[in-house]
């Protein structure tokens, strides 16, 4: 009896093998994208601020703050960034505004047009950034689409936003509809029905259940979503070039051309770890939610 | 106080009839089960009388009044789901206080029939708990609370103690049967679990395919059963195939006298109606014995292959293989799904010297 009660050490100590064989091939399975990680992201970001605060001089190398004193002191590089953090203020509000009410319709609609709505709603995702700035300048742009259209009614042309900040607002919300709203729809997915229909119940109307019942269900899948939007709204790129205004600009087309028109580098990678430290902000605050997001599930 | 009354509603789910034609009224106080099996409609009747479903034909009054067209919010209705359907968001006490703050009612009145609502399923002190620190007996308990304080005229519980165990299930339902009573407010409750159905119900209706099989009180639904579906699906039943030759039945063993038409029926035996003796000259033999501590489940092997299910008292001793003789002292006969007649069968004995 006792010699079967008692613990068999070789099996355990295969077991451990086997545990320890196991933990291996996992550490080698995760190395691969932690390298990547470590080479692509971490590593120029520690290269960038250190280009920013080490300068080669004469008498060799020198620290100092002076580059990014010069960009804060500077009232374009300030305005460009006031402008950025503006548009994309401005893109997030009007994201939600759009995407709340057709996730939630997508969410709790039973009828066949859902499924219609589901696929203009995603259409944007497979329409590339700069076909849709083309698109946009076709449409609203001088003598576009929409003024032929006014024209051929008698009716005076639009005050275009094209070269304007509210020309990348639109092709940047248009663009992250597709996203935001499949991110929102997967939120609400994690509001039952039984929990709207018991709201009912109790005498819950539309406005009481949006209110009550069903925005604090989802409050850190739109904080998810928020921090989402801006981190990519702000390092936008292609549709601020194509579509925003010369002067002031948003931080993506800055930075490029203060690279390779005005030539001076440091400044250009000075102006990527601003923009890096505000987005890594949002990022953490994003990193939060999700943590937030597991806790309530557990 | 309040009756509720369905009239001859149907309800289609694309072009496939859930609910076929059914009328039902559950006077006041009165407690009445749907039970039945998954997809038998049930929950689609109960969700009608809740408003969360529109009947395509028929009416759904509540004393009198047509609620058919009325949406939940708006009806004297209490649901309690199976999911419990609590917010995790908000307090046991804010559950329950929700309809309450709606109505706009002063704070003060809401505090009292919160605490009441506690007191009456015996939570009095969980009110600032989350409703993520309750057991599932304690969540359905808040459930029901938060239907009930609302006081409407209809209580509807679909399924509520499904998720929890047996022992819970057992203990709820008694909780529930009292609170009930006390409160005198009529309830439908839906149910698949026939021992829930017979427990609580003052009716029980059973469904099938969108059709009611069955009104009648629990004691008459399990012993007089008037459909073969509904004898099969209540309780465990023995079914026997055989014949009606001049109003006999041509069975080895159970052999019957009923003013039935000759042709094929079966026979319905219940497993306590079945006694067993021991006999050395029997052919049915013991196939197994199940002790349940309040009875013994004997399978039994008939000369004809057939196995038969009987109930019998603790201190039987019966040993596999061992021949026993069988008699029953109620049987119902069935021809197809149509019952033909309650009988109490003679000795064989008895029915060859006639």
């Amino acid at each position: 009896m006792t010699t079967l009660a008692s613990p068999d050490r070789s099996i355990r100590k295969g077991g451990q093998a086997k545990r320890h064989g196991r933990g291996l091939t996992g550490l080698l399975l995760v190395s691969a994208p932690v390298m990547l990680l470590g080479w692509l992201i971490i590593y120029p970001i520690f290269n960038a601020i250190g280009r920013t605060l080490f300068v080669k001089g004469d008498a060799g190398v020198r620290f100092g703050f002076d580059s990014y004193h010069q960009f804060l002191t500077d009232g374009y590089s300030l305005s460009n960034l006031w402008l950025t953090l503006w548009v994309t203020a401005v893109c997030a509000a009007l994201l939600m505004a759009t995407c709340l009410p057709l996730a939630l319709y997508l969410r709790f609609a039973k009828s066949r047009v859902a499924a219609l709505v589901q696929g203009l709603a995603l259409f944007p995702m497979f329409v590339p950034s700069v076909i849709l700035a083309y698109a946009l300048i076709r449409t609203i742009g001088p003598n576009g689409a929409v003024d032929l259209v006014l024209n051929a009614v008698g009716l005076p042309k639009i005050n275009s936003p094209y070269l304007t900040p509210w020309g990348p607002i639109i092709g940047l919300v248009w663009d992250n509809i597709p996203l935001t709203t499949l991110m929102l729809v997967a939120g609400l997915g994690g509001v039952s029905d039984n929990a709207v229909e018991a709201a009912r119940d109790a005498g819950a109307r539309h406005f009481a259940l949006l209110r009550h019942i069903i925005l604090p269900q989802i409050g850190n899948a739109m904080l998810v979503v928020l921090s989402f939007t801006v981190l990519s709204i702000f390092s936008a790129f292609t549709l601020p070039y194509v579509l925003g205004p010369a002067s002031p600009e948003m931080m993506g087309p800055f930075m490029q051309r203060t690279f390779s028109q005005v030539l001076d580098t440091r400044m250009a990678v000075t102006q990527a770890v601003i923009t890096f430290i505000i987005c890594a902000g949002f990022g953490a605050f994003y990193v939060r939610s999700i943590a937030k997001n597991r806790e309530a599930r557990r | 106080m309040a009756q509720l009354s369905l009239k001859n509603i149907g309800k289609s789910f694309d072009g496939t009839d859930v609910i076929r034609d059914i009328s039902l009224d559950v006077e006041d106080g009165e407690l009445v089960c749907l039970l039945g099996p998954s997809g038998s409609g049930k929950s689609t009747i109960l969700r009608m009388a809740g408003g969360f479903e529109t009947p395509d034909r028929g009416a759904i009054l509540i004393d009198g009044q047509d609620v058919t067209r009325i949406p939940p919010e708006k009806r004297p209705t209490g649901m309690v789901f199976q999911s419990h359907a609590l917010w995790s968001h908000m307090s046991v006490a804010d559950n329950i206080a929700f309809g309450l703050k709606l109505r706009r009612m002063p704070r003060r009145e809401i505090q009292e029939k919160v605490a009441g609502a506690l007191e009456l399923v015996g939570l009095a002190d969980y009110g600032s708990r989350r409703v993520w620190q309750l057991s599932g007996g304690q969540q359905q308990r808040v459930a029901i609370a938060r239907a009930l304080v609302l006081e409407p005229k209809i209580l509807l519980l679909d399924e509520p103690f499904a998720s929890l165990d047996q022992h819970l299930r057992e203990h709820l339902r008694e909780e529930l049967r009292d609170i009930q009573r006390r409160l005198g407010i009529t309830t439908l409750f839906v149910t698949h679990g026939q021992d829930e159905a017979l427990a609580l119900a003052d009716r029980i209706v059973v469904l099938q395919g969108g059709e009611i099989e069955q009104v009648a009180s629990p004691d008459q639904m399990y012993r007089a059963p008037e459909t073969r579906f509904v004898a099969g699906f209540i309780g465990s039943m023995n079914f026997l195939a055989c014949d009606m030759r001049g109003g006999r039945s041509d069975h080895a063993v159970f052999q019957i006298e009923a003013s039935v038409s000759d042709g094929p029926v079966e026979l319905a035996i219940r497993p306590e109606a079945i006694v067993v003796t021991p006999s050395a000259t029997s052919t049915a033999r013991v196939h197994r014995t199940t002790d349940y501590g309040t009875h013994i489940l004997v399978d039994i092997d008939l000369a004809d292959g057939t196995r038969v299910k009987a109930m019998c008292p603790p201190a039987t001793r019966l040993a596999t293989g061992q021949p026993v003789s069988l008699s029953a002292d109620r049987v119902t006969v069935f021809r197809g799904t149509e019952k033909l007649a309650d009988v109490a069968p003679v000795e064989m004995r008895e029915v060859a010297h006639v």
